[in-house]
């Protein structure tokens, strides 16, 4: 059975000589950004493991809700990646999550969460190398950005 | 104006236009206003209209939404019912909106709060920003007889002034500020018993399956419940500011509203509640929308 109780396992490390990894949730839609991935993977390119992916159909599939409830359960960062405008599996459904996610993006800088921990990427099915250089930028900006404190209990 | 309200609200109940009047009342001090509904039209002679009647009442469209309303509305309320109408939360021939021209109305906790006159700073925050006291949209257009008005207005332009402040600070200086805000919030649901707008039968906060976020009333909680609904306005809020002068532990609610109202106007030119053939925001995009976020 499920347990869908809100998450009460604190991700972040508990002993003080435990070295910080970020941990980053990336949400990929299914035909461009997870194909992508995946050819990263198939081509055995080396990149950060700090990644936990979640395959969507579509990005436009996407809620701001999940981003926030990673954020506030203790995600260092996290990543929505789907396909290039126009070129959307169904049409049009990552010109929604472009608009939805303008807003969420603005609106989380404007609480003070810092600006890093929310990402947004463009990566297509061939792009394997463009993923693995996002993830390890991605680590990178989130490390300097230093362990999630927020809603922290 | 009260005369003619009164005749359209008696006449509108006898000829069984509407089932109901969504107005307002004396309050039991004695001096503010409060809603009232009125089936009948002998009880029309008790309503009233003056700088009081601060009340959104198009809230309560959802509490009848299976008969027909004649709703007395501000222009700034007007926007909330065309919203709604928007999102087919309301079919435009169950509600006859008496729009009333509107010179200002009072929050009364700034006037409890200030040793000035109520003609110096009593009028809520939202008259000062107001475009337009004269409701377009409407089928009965009450007029004041004589110009009322004592609020200055805005600084010429700028309704986003105080948002400007805050976008100017740090980061951190934002972060600190926002969490000593939603640490005060105690989950009460006042903002969104009180918006228009929160019409969800089964609010994302009170589902189970799966939960959203903490309903408890922390920091942690409070960010939580008070973002989302921020988020769930987007595009929405016509910022008629009753979820901040409902909040019993005064978080600024309509700073976080009119940031999201303010985006939404300047990445996308939307304006909600501006006209009732409009699509809601999230339901429609631009091939130019902005993607410079966008790795």
């Amino acid at each position: 059975m499920i347990d869908h109780r809100p998450q009460t396992i604190d991700h972040r490390p508990q002993a003080a000589d435990e070295k910080w990894e970020p941990k980053i949730v990336a949400f990929l839609c299914n035909w461009c950004s997870y194909a992508g991935a995946d050819l990263a993977g198939t081509s055995r390119t080396e990149y950060p493991a700090n990644v936990t992916i979640i395959r969507v159909p579509c990005s436009g599939r996407m809620n701001p809700l999940f981003v926030l409830k990673c954020l506030m359960g203790g995600a260092d960062g996290v990543l929505i990646s789907g396909c290039h405008a126009g070129d959307c599996h169904y049409s049009e459904g990552n010109f929604y999550a472009r608009r939805r996610f303008a807003v969420l993006k603005s609106f989380l800088g404007y609480l003070g969460i810092d600006a890093r921990r929310f990402q947004m990427s463009w990566v297509s099915a061939s792009e394997g190398d463009k993923w693995a250089k996002l993830i390890y930028e991605l680590v990178e900006e989130i490390k300097k950005a230093g362990p999630n404190e927020l809603g922290k209990d | 104006m009260l005369k003619e309200l009164k005749a359209v609200s008696k006449e509108l109940l006898k000829t069984k236009r509407v089932d109901v009047i969504l107005a307002y009342k004396r309050a039991s001090d004695g001096v503010s206003a409060a809603p009232c509904f009125i089936f009948e039209e002998k009880d029309i002679d008790g309503i009233i209209l003056d700088s009081y009647c601060v009340y959104n009442l198009s809230n309560y469209i959802k509490d009848f939404h299976d008969k027909k309303i004649g709703i007395v509305a501000k222009a700034c309320d007007i926007k909330s019912i065309i919203v709604l109408l928007q999102e087919n939360q309301l079919k435009r021939e169950d509600v006859v909106i008496i729009g009333v021209e509107c010179h200002g109305v009072i929050d009364e906790k700034r006037l409890c709060l200030s040793e000035r006159s109520v003609q110096d700073i009593g009028f809520n925050e939202k008259c000062r920003s107001c475009k337009s006291s004269l409701p377009a949209f409407c089928d009965y257009l009450l007029k004041e007889e004589e110009d009322r008005r004592v609020t200055p207005k805005t600084e010429e332009g700028d309704e986003y002034a105080s948002i400007r402040k805050l976008e100017a600070k740090s980061p951190a200086e934002r972060l600190k500020f926002w969490e000593e805000e939603f640490s005060r919030c105690i989950r009460c649901y006042a903002c969104r018993q009180v918006c228009p707008l929160c019409y969800c039968p089964k609010c994302v906060a009170d589902q189970t399956d799966p939960a959203w976020f903490s309903k408890a009333s922390n920091l942690k909680g409070g960010m939580s419940w008070n973002v989302v609904r921020a988020i769930h306005l987007a595009g929405r809020c016509i910022g008629c500011g009753e979820c901040e002068r409902a909040c019993p532990v005064g978080i600024p609610l309509m700073e976080l509203n009119k940031k999201i109202e303010k985006d939404v106007k300047e990445l996308f030119g939307y304006e909600a509640g501006a006209n009732a053939e409009q699509k809601p925001l999230f339901t429609c995009f631009d091939k130019k929308d902005p993607e410079d976020f966008i790795k």
